[in-house]
């Protein structure tokens, strides 16, 4: 069970909801504080909030934390030049039982194994955190924006990868990328200027009349897709 | 490639003793009698080690220093606390404590640390640049601070202050050695033990973060035993720049390794290095030593900007 209550600071507003062994999909428009509320809950933001059966992610280390909770940021940062992909997965494995090729071999990416990190693309880049979220594979792995650097079908790759219940626990996913967040069906939670504005199903969130609300016209559902109305 | 490099430097360290304003064969050193064996013994040996373990520190605070700060050009130097160290080493002198000098470097070095810590800590997120600006104007500061020291100080003591800061390898016997031999043993040993944390740094702070690393206490540890040996080097040897900002630059480049791959790598070269810049120094046929900083810049600085052009081209 994870849980975060009445947490304020200078972007988030007065955030409170919880989340029993489920996934998430985290939405809302651009610096509406989704990024920093997963680093809330992670604890990469310190806070006297989080709760995950009943640790506060921010005051243990070691594997109390990592077995609660992982953060899978949006873009590959990585200091040393020369680090190559395998030693770099090699410091994630904690607590899959994949072996690290077959998680290359699953994302189609084992060509890039002995590559230097910093030589890789933005999408080859995102395939590689998506792999060290696989081979953490904590309780509650916050995924954010998994596939905005990906071409399509590398995306379907990932969507199909998400389904899969036995490859990670529980999924919190930011995405603006709706269509995905559709087809994935989880919870939804909408953010904006900081506040929680819409927490529910996605059956409720996906209504015609919500996403007239939420995205005005430039949102269509056509042919149950959704679609970025240009 | 990597064996010559090896030959290579245990050559220059085998040969570093014996050449000098005076030439020593093989077969004096070992009669007690000879005056070469005095020289051997008493300065030119102890002179080589000196070499080799400050220059094995000055490199392996640097890689620890730019993982923590995750910036390529950190270094005891640039962000000041070798500047820190040799300031108190000089306010020793002023004020007559030449016996604890050691301490005194060893104060100025942790109260830059603990300032630059300080500043950190009032940061969000670590911004690099920023650090690196501060240590920039410590750095400034404290060398207007040592101008006022000569002003306030006697003939003698500026004199002393001027050669302290130049940086020289000058020894007589054992008895520094031991020190700065258990200084380097001790940073080498800590800093292996923190391997794994290193290795987590050298990605980000955050990801060493969610893989369960106490960032703030290992980051605490690391740069309270880097400023203790620094301490120790600077307090003996004076400030010595550069070796520690170009040895790690150009050993990853050499061996193309991540950076917690080459701990015993840069250690070991970091020494070599500093043993045949101090080689050449000795040797250039002038009336007296030429400043053994001056050496490590000299040859350090064309060789750093190759390696740097040359990367470029391979990534």
């Amino acid at each position: 069970m994870l849980k975060i209550n009445n947490f304020t600071n200078y972007i988030l507003k007065d955030i409170s909801f919880s989340l029993n062994n489920k996934n998430l999909i985290i939405l809302g428009s651009n610096g509406a504080g989704k990024t920093t509320l997963s680093k809330v809950l992670c604890g990469i933001i310190d806070n006297d909030s989080v709760t995950i059966n009943n640790i506060n992610p921010s005051k243990v280390y070691g594997d109390k934390k990592t077995k609660l909770i992982n953060y899978i940021p949006a873009k590959l940062d990585i200091f040393d030049d020369y680090m190559s992909v395998k030693e770099f997965l090699e410091l994630n494995k904690l607590y899959s039982n994949l072996k690290i090729d077959d998680v290359l071999d699953m994302l189609e990416i084992s060509y890039l194994k002995n590559k230097s990190c910093k030589t890789l693309s933005s999408g080859e880049s995102q395939l590689l955190l998506y792999a060290s979220a696989v081979l953490h594979n904590a309780m509650y792995t916050i995924l954010d924006e998994p596939t905005s650097n990906l071409d399509p079908k590398k995306v379907k790759m990932i969507y199909g990868n998400l389904q899969n219940k036995d490859i990670l626990q529980n999924k919190i996913i930011i995405s603006h990328n709706l269509n995905l967040s559709f087809k994935l069906g989880y919870d939804i939670l909408y953010l904006e200027n900081g506040k929680i504005i819409f927490d529910g199903t996605s059956k409720q969130f996906f209504e015609t009349s919500n996403l007239y609300k939420f995205f005005g016209s430039s949102v269509k559902k056509v042919d149950d897709n959704i679609l970025v109305d240009l | 490639m990597r064996i010559t490099l090896i030959l290579l430097a245990v050559f220059i360290i085998l040969i570093s003793p014996f050449f000098g304003q005076i030439e020593l064969s093989l077969k004096n050193i070992i009669d007690a009698s000879k005056m070469d064996y005095q020289i051997f013994w008493d300065i030119r040996l102890p002179r080589t080690l000196l070499a080799f373990f400050v220059g094995a520190i000055l490199a392996l605070s640097g890689l620890v220093f730019q993982t923590i700060f995750r910036n390529p050009m950190s270094t005891p130097f640039t962000l000041g606390v070798a500047s820190g160290a040799t300031l108190f080493t000089a306010i020793g002198i002023v004020l007559g404590f030449t016996a604890y000098i050691s301490l005194f470097a060893f104060i100025g070095a942790m109260i830059t640390v603990i300032v630059l810590f300080l500043i950190v800590s009032r940061f969000e997120t670590v911004q690099t640049s920023s650090l690196l600006l501060i240590g920039i104007a410590l750095s400034f500061f404290y060398s207007a601070s040592l101008m006022i020291l000569f002003f306030i100080s006697d003939l003698q003591e500026s004199y002393e202050i001027v050669r302290f800061t130049m940086g020289s390898l000058d020894i007589v016997g054992f008895e520094n050695i031991y020190l700065i031999s258990i200084a380097a043993i001790f940073i080498l040993t800590l800093v292996k033990r923190f391997q794994y944390n290193i290795k987590l740094l050298l990605t980000s702070h955050e990801l060493a973060y969610l893989k369960g690393i106490d960032v703030k206490r290992t980051n605490y540890i690391l740069l309270l035993g880097i400023s203790i040996v620094v301490g120790i080097c600077v307090s003996i040897t004076g400030p010595i720049g550069f070796v520690g900002l170009i040895v790690p630059h150009i050993i990853k480049t050499i061996m193309q390794k991540s950076a917690d791959q080459l701990i015993y790598p840069i250690f070991f070269y970091g020494g070599v290095f500093l043993v045949f810049c101090d080689l050449i120094a000795r040797n250039l046929g002038t009336v007296s030593d030429i400043p053994i900083g001056v050496v490590t810049s000299f040859l350090g600085a064309p060789f750093f900007i190759y390696l740097i052009l040359k990367r470029k081209k391979s990534l």
